[in-house]
């Protein structure tokens, strides 16, 4: 599992011009790897996990996601390589609140086709892996920030993939669940997951392995 | 298969979650539903009803009648016009074997039937077997008259007897009563067995050999041409000939079906050609050609159902608009989920896929329950208003749920289409 980027460039329409959010951004992410991007709002951290995650795609630039050119994939290619290898974890969990913990869990294998029963046990175990055990039934809006960011890192881990993405997954919790949340990414990590995190938090920032530090759509 | 599944539990998921929006829609569908039944049922019962005229009439139907411009010439140089007598039918009859129907009518008016001390007024219509093959609305008692009973020129007769009314027409029972100068025949016909009997027609005795019973309206295909006489007691044309009931200056009617539509102007060029051999250029008689008419009237028939059954489409289309404004404001206020379901790993194809089966599954609750609106609920009151209700077939509502959720299904694929089409940055990033 490698990350590519080179020379990344991402313009949003607007103005005569557009709006520059990134302006060249080159980097290499490894298997294993632990990297934190950081800097100030707006600097285009998210802009640049979301082109990584494959929901967004580059103006310009080269991108290769496990060795394959990005550029060159098919919406359905895409959609096959977010379902399979890449798990995201948002700020604002991102949850579907109709559906119980366990069915959020299931969403991704879902889509991915895995038969009934053998999908329920895993997100059961899923679960009880982030410590919800007995809460499968809890809709989101039953739970509290911290359960919530737990049920999406367990939605995060259904398909096994091959890389988490968080964006800045404790920017709405309290410095507590902040912690557990962010011990528990150190933990995946620390059983081989590839982790990228976008973050604020100078703390987390300095707990991982490599910072990426963006100022005005550029590496610094 | 399993994603359409999912897609299933998602859209009834979706539906209950939203029981206002969902019974709006359903209502929008439904409305559809019952006006396409009725229409449908309308369009099939016309469509049912020209059947049986065609079959009760025939198609290819000619007239031969007095040109009455030509009767009439000034008093002083008045030669009386050529008639059309029962010689001259049959010798038409002769020279056009392949005719399927020739049936002279010739007519007397103001009789005096008398039948056990009644006297009552009536009109007579001399016939011969071939009337029968046309327009014929009736059940018959007894016998009709046989060529028998014409070439030997036997008193014989068949009654006519009324059929009651529609229920509630009033102003047919007034009109009845106003006009018609014989209602004590169709009184003295309806209440007694004159089938065997003989009766006095102004002092001549002829045998009743048979009593010809109108259908009820309900029952009775209208025959297309309507009918220009009205019926009363039937002898041979012969017989009331040769009792002087048909004078020798009266001209016989000869109603005529040519048998198919293919021959039909070559039947009527070789009947004006008899005409005028027999008769000379004198126009002394009128060939209608009913062909005309009777297409003009299924045409008009087939262009009412036209109307009709667009109105019922009109009432779907209403009804996928409505699907479609709900299914667009659904991919407008669940954007985010459509963000999130693709950052889960979503196709294009499994997000269309689950609006459109939210929206078919929509239109068959919705076309299930106008179905059964327009089936438990049209019926009966059809029954209150004495309108058949055979013609709503059960097959109707069936077919009207297909096409509510084929309706939903076409209506679905933009907004579908404008769902799956949404960036999933963007998605995610709505409000």
């Amino acid at each position: 599992m490698k990350i590519s980027c080179s020379n990344l460039v991402k313009t949003y329409e607007g103005g005569k011009s557009g709006w520059p959010a990134l302006r060249g951004v080159s980097f290499d992410i490894h298997k294993g790897e632990f990297v934190a991007v950081t800097g100030p709002s707006g600097c285009g951290k998210s802009t640049l996990l979301n082109i990584i995650g494959l929901l967004d795609e580059p103006s310009s630039g080269k991108y290769e996601f496990d060795g394959r050119n990005v550029l060159a994939m098919s919406d359905g290619e895409r959609s096959d390589a977010r379902r399979d290898s890449i798990g995201f974890v948002f700020q604002s969990f991102h949850l579907l609140n109709r559906l119980s913990s366990l069915e959020n869990v299931c969403l991704p294998m879902r889509y991915a086709g895995v038969d009934a029963a053998e999908m329920k046990k895993r997100a059961s175990g899923l679960l009880h892996k982030v410590g919800l055990k007995g809460k499968e039934r809890k809709t989101p809006l039953e739970l509290s920030g911290g359960e919530r960011q737990r049920v999406a890192i367990a939605r995060a881990l259904a398909n096994s993939p091959k890389v988490i993405l968080a964006d800045e997954p404790t920017g709405n919790l309290d410095s507590v669940s902040s912690r557990d949340i962010v011990d528990m990414l150190f933990a995946l990590n620390a059983e081989g997951m590839t982790v990228v995190l976008v973050t604020h938090d100078r703390e987390i920032s300095a707990r991982a392995g490599r910072n990426i530090r963006l100022r005005d759509g550029r590496i610094e | 298969m399993r994603a359409l599944v999912n897609a299933v539990k998602t859209g009834l998921t979706e539906i209950w979650a939203h029981k206002m929006r969902s019974v709006l829609s359903f209502l929008a569908i439904a409305a559809g539903s019952v006006v396409f039944i009725e229409a449908f049922s309308a369009i099939f019962s016309t469509y049912e009803r020209m059947e049986k005229q065609k079959a009760v009439s025939g198609m290819a139907r000619l007239k031969i009648s007095q040109n009455y411009s030509k009767t009439y010439s000034s008093p002083d140089d008045y030669v009386p016009p050529p008639v059309i007598t029962y010689e001259d039918v049959l010798h038409l009859r002769e020279k056009m074997p392949e005719l399927y129907m020739v049936s002279p009518e010739g007519r007397d008016w103001h009789n005096v039937l008398e039948y056990g001390g009644q006297r009552v007024t009536s009109s007579l219509m001399g016939v011969t077997p071939e009337w029968a093959k046309r327009d014929f609305v009736y059940t018959l008692k007894g016998r009709f008259l046989g060529w028998h009973d014409v070439e030997n020129k036997l008193r014989v007769c068949v009654l006519v007897k009324k059929a009651a009314p529609p229920p509630g027409n009033s102003f047919d029972k007034t009109m009845m009563k106003k006009y018609n100068f014989s209602g004590g025949f169709d009184t003295l016909v309806a209440h007694n067995d004159l089938l065997g009997k003989a009766v006095k027609i102004d002092g001549i005795t002829f045998m009743v050999i048979g009593i010809l019973e109108e259908l009820p309206y309900s029952k009775r295909p209208n025959t297309i041409l309507g009918r220009s006489q009205e019926y009363k007691i039937l002898a041979p044309v012969t017989t009331l000939s040769h009792y002087g009931f048909i004078g020798s200056y009266q001209s016989l009617d000869v109603n005529i079906d040519t048998g198919s539509e293919q021959d039909f102007d070559e039947s009527l060029r070789r009947i004006n050609n008899f005409l005028k051999i027999r008769f000379g250029d004198g126009d002394f008689f009128i060939v209608e050609n009913q062909l005309e008419l009777i297409r003009d009237r299924i045409s008009e028939s087939l262009k009412s159902s036209l109307v009709t059954i667009s109105l019922g489409m009109l009432a779907f289309i209403a009804g996928g608009i409505g699907i479609m404004n709900v299914t667009l404001a659904t991919v407008f206020a669940r954007t985010r989920e459509i963000g999130i379901r693709r950052a889960v790993g979503a196709s294009r194809g499994d997000i269309m896929l689950q609006f459109i089966v939210e929206a078919v599954m929509l239109g068959l609750i919705g076309g299930v329950l106008g179905s059964a609106l327009g089936y438990f609920w049209g019926v009966p009151v059809k029954v209150m208003l004495a309108m058949d209700p055979s013609h709503i077939k059960p097959w109707m509502p069936l077919v009207s749920v297909l096409i509510a959720a084929f309706t939903a299904f076409a209506f679905a694929i933009y907004p579908a289409w404008v769902a799956a089409g949404l960036k999933p940055a963007d998605a995610l990033r709505a409000e």
